[in-house]
């Protein structure tokens, strides 16, 4: 479970998240949604202890993220599949997010043959292209066996088999129980993939509830605009 | 913290640069053998009088100031070859980031650093043979241990301050640029200054510091403890300078 209870972050004069609460449950595919510069990122980031909040907290199964010895184990996470050293080889990668975490290294070998990366195990990441990027990028979240899986945007760039192989692997996750919290704009995507969604709008919670709710009235993408261009339902 | 120290190590043995440093160092230990022969071989043939006036064939000093450089350039690679995100999403605590790191720079180019000056001592010592004073540097292998302790530490320092400088500047070409303009373009200055600056200022850099640490400098500014003292106020100023943005600013 990930909770956000009152998360603020201000830059300077800017406030890129407002007083932000909301929960993310287990067992099922949780979608955030909000338009460019709504704060999504931001939030995630202060998730994972990688920006502190200006108030607020956020704790992942009951606890903060940077206190979390094996972090690994507890939350994967899919932020941006740049963030690589491109001169490494695909399963070096994996080997040495592993080793961090105290994660058996023979872990990181089965994880490159489970998202399709056997036969560019032994490429550096600079040679492999952004589907086969963003699929090492979710073998590291996987890596540690995590309950807890955060996705930002993990369908970019993929094409459609890409596109079904990350919902499927969503959706898989969350039916073993694991808590799945996944950023989008695709609202055709997210309305396949997430049972619940959680919308935001210049850094405000704007709407969290399922996703059969906010489409009694419509498709996902109508109810979308209607909440974030402030007209409401 | 073990496993921090683990995946620092596989993460420096994965990538390229580490071992173009070490191939660097290596031709570096070759060239400046390879000089020490050529200044034997000009000593041989040379007169009596110019023998006298000769500089000692000991390539460990000509080479120092390069391996020095590339200490540096090791650890800012060491600070900023990996996006922050990834890294501190695998290692949270940064405290333990920073001791993980901290710890590899120091082990490997201490490693680094002994290995360069075992081979050039031993090597020019080999290579002038029972050749006397002034080109021998040394009376006996003895004698060369308290310069190559002290470059030793300089080079284990220089590796600090490129890590330190790498992770608060978070640019490797830009740590390794300011390595570069306090290893040997300050130095080059600070000797142009009118007195008494020249000789308090020229005192404090690295390249002389190194000789004052070692003791062997006559009437030197610093004696080697306080010459210590300086030295490694340069690693600690600079860790402290990237533990600052390590510690306390966004990834």
């Amino acid at each position: 479970m990930i909770e956000v209870r009152n998360l603020t972050k201000r830059y300077g004069g800017t406030t890129a998240v407002d007083d932000l609460s909301f929960t993310v449950h287990s067992g099922r595919v949780t979608g955030f949604l909000g338009p460019n510069g709504a704060g999504k990122s931001t939030t995630m980031r202060m998730v994972l202890g990688l920006d502190r909040p200006s108030a607020g907290e956020a704790l992942v199964g009951g606890r903060r993220y940077r206190e979390l010895t094996h972090p690994l184990r507890h939350v994967g996470a899919l932020l941006d599949p740049s963030a690589v050293h491109l001169g490494r080889r695909a399963l070096d990668h994996l080997r040495w997010i592993a080793a961090s975490n105290g994660i058996d290294r023979r872990r990181a070998v089965e994880l490159v043959e489970q998202v399709g990366l056997g036969g560019a195990r032994d490429k550096r990441i600079r040679a492999l292209s952004l589907g086969m990027r963003q699929r090492l990028g979710v073998a590291a979240a996987l890596l540690g066996d995590p309950q807890v899986l955060m996705f930002d945007e993990p369908v970019n760039g993929l094409d459609p088999e890409g596109v079904r192989w990350i919902r499927d692997l969503l959706r898989g996750l969350a039916d073993e129980g694991r808590t799945v919290f996944v950023s989008s704009h695709l609202m055709s995507e997210m309305a396949l993939t997430a049972d619940h969604v959680v919308i935001v709008a210049r850094g405000r919670l704007v709407k969290e509830t399922s996703i059969g709710a906010l489409t009694e009235k419509g498709s996902l993408e109508d109810a979308y605009l209607d909440l974030t261009t402030g007209r409401g339902l | 913290m073990r496993n921090a120290l683990a995946a620092e190590w596989l993460k420096l043995r994965t990538v390229r640069a580490p071992y173009g440093i070490l191939a660097t160092t290596g031709l570096m230990v070759v060239a400046g053998a390879a000089l020490s022969v050529l200044i034997v071989q000009d000593y041989d043939t040379s007169p009596a009088a110019e023998q006298a006036r000769f500089a000692s064939a000991d390539s460990s000093v000509v080479i120092t100031p390069v391996v020095q450089f590339l200490a540096a350039a090791l650890g800012a690679l060491v600070a900023t070859s990996d996006p922050r995100l990834t890294a501190l999403t695998a290692v949270p605590d940064r405290t333990r980031l920073l001791l993980a790191k901290t710890v590899l720079v120091a082990a490997v180019t201490a490693v680094l650093g002994t290995v360069t000056l075992a081979v050039s001592t031993g090597t020019s010592w080999v290579v002038v043979g029972d050749r006397p004073p002034p080109i021998a540097p040394w009376e006996s292998l003895g004698d060369a241990l308290p310069w190559a302790s002290a470059a030793v530490l300089s080079i284990l320092v220089t590796g600090l301050a490129g890590l330190g400088l790498g992770l608060a500047v978070r640019s490797t070409v830009v740590a390794v640029v300011v390595v570069g303009v306090l290893l040997w373009g300050i130095p080059a200055i600070t000797p142009m200054l009118p007195q008494p600056w020249d000789t308090d200022t020229s005192a404090v850099m690295v390249p002389y510091l190194v000789w004052q640490v070692s003791g062997v400098a006559e009437d030197a500014p610093l004696g080697p403890v306080a010459a210590t003292a300086v030295l490694l106020a340069y690693a600690v100023v600079t860790i402290g300078a990237g533990a600052v943005t390590l510690l306390r600013r966004d990834a």
